[in-house]
């Protein structure tokens, strides 16, 4: 039994470290930076190691992840930098019509000032952003976010044309 | 539908993973709405920006050292994918490891089809954390083939040379099972996709397309002649039928 055991956790474990990039990308645009980013992925798995038996095999480990490092941030790094969620979603009027400006700003935004416009978005905007870049199903994101799986859809819409927006706004 | 409902499954309806009655409902509306097929449009500008340009932040290797090394070590390799990855593995140290593949896991035992599907997701795992996932790095397949001469006993029969949507990367050569194995590496936005070619003979291949996941990642398996295919990723299920339709020459 204890063999099995070790076995399950190396096999998790050789897994999850195939998810370093993907979890330290995600840290980066949570954190804002690569110091606090990396101490969020240790963070972030030396709580997966401690939860380990509440993995279920088969599902998807890459969201089971995500959602240690975003409950690890909230409850955490967020708290000790007293940052508050800012531009909430629900601000974002869901039918708003696209700009002309917005159209040329997205042909012609470069990298840095695509990042520093994710990076003006709230927490859930950018981590919804990100999980659904990463190729999670709206159920994993929902299990991620803690909400919903009715809501996901919404929450994406919304966030995506936030930062549509938020590219625009920058091109001005 | 609703301007509201119809923008909130865009995206969906872009990449093709709508059920047919809801995507449907939203290519009637966009016929019939200029403003929200205007958002589709830029909607879909803006996919192939965030693929293409954001920025990545991946973990240092002395941050991936720091990880392997607090996590229980596992036991030595006893078989790389491919001797080529061998020094990058050990050189990352760690436990970047490979599991000890036993023999016995070497061998299909007739019917044994989860053994095919856990050996492809293994070997996809691998090339993700190889730090050399690929010995000839190429998007023209026809640079990619003709390298596999001599390293392989049997050609690769794969007429798929990348598109835009899924940009064939390069190859290498690995072990799948029992045999060598052509990996040919695709990707899709930030996603690696591994297609395994193989010979099928003495395997349970499925003749049939087989398509079914496993510890979060996607296969489809098929068997063309005397090759047998497999595909794998963390992709959309309908992602992932879109390009094994393209590798098997299938219409649009």
């Amino acid at each position: 039994m204890a063999t099995e055991r070790a076995g399950d956790v190396r096999q998790v474990g050789r897994e999850a470290l195939a998810y370093a990039d993907t979890l330290h990308n995600l840290a980066h645009y949570l954190a804002g930076n690569d110091p606090d980013a990396q101490d969020l992925v240790q963070e972030t798995y030396a709580r997966a190691l401690r939860s380990l038996h509440q993995f279920t095999p088969g599902t998807n480990l890459k969201a089971w992840l995500c959602r240690i490092l975003r409950n690890t941030f909230v409850s955490e790094y967020r708290r000790r930098r007293g940052s508050p969620v800012v531009g909430g979603l629900d601000t974002v009027d869901p039918v708003h019509d696209v700009a002309d400006h917005e159209i040329d700003a997205l042909r012609k935004v470069m990298a840095d000032e695509l990042q520093t416009a994710l990076m003006s978005l709230g927490e859930d905007a950018r981590t919804v952003i990100l999980l659904d870049l990463e190729g999670l199903t709206e159920v994993e994101v929902a299990e991620v976010m803690g909400c919903a799986v009715g809501t996901v859809k919404s929450r994406l819409s919304r966030a995506r044309a936030a930062l549509r927006r938020q590219i625009g706004e920058a091109a001005r | 539908m609703t301007c509201a409902d119809a923008r909130d499954l865009v995206l969906a309806h872009a990449r093709g993973a709508l059920p047919p009655g809801d995507d449907a409902a939203v290519r009637e509306h966009l016929a019939s709405c200029a403003a929200c097929a205007r958002v589709d449009h830029v909607d879909r500008m803006l996919s192939e920006v965030l693929e293409q340009r954001l920025p990545q932040h991946p973990a240092s290797l002395a941050l991936k050292r720091r990880l392997a090394a607090d996590w229980p070590a596992a036991p030595r390799a006893r078989r790389a994918f491919t001797r080529r990855w061998l020094p990058a593995l050990a050189a990352a140290a760690v436990v970047l490891a490979v599991t000890p593949l036993g023999y016995h896991r070497l061998v299909v035992v007739p019917g044994e089809r989860n053994a095919l599907v856990t050996e492809a997701v293994n070997d996809h795992v691998r090339v993700l954390i190889s730090q050399r996932p690929m010995d000839v790095e190429s998007s023209d397949v026809h640079q990619v083939k003709p390298w596999f001469a001599g390293r392989l006993d049997f050609a690769p029969a794969v007429a798929f040379d990348g598109d835009t949507e899924f940009p064939l990367r390069g190859g290498a050569v690995g072990y799948f099972l029992d045999r060598r194995a052509a990996v040919f590496l695709y990707s899709r936005r930030l996603h690696a996709i591994s297609l395994f070619v193989v010979r099928a003979d003495g395997l349970d291949w499925p003749t049939r397309r087989l398509e079914t996941s496993s510890r979060g990642f996607r296969v489809i398996a098929w068997r063309a002649g005397e090759l047998g295919y497999a595909l794998v990723s963390d992709v959309s299920a309908g992602e992932l039928r879109t390009l094994a339709a393209k590798v098997m020459g299938e219409p649009a």
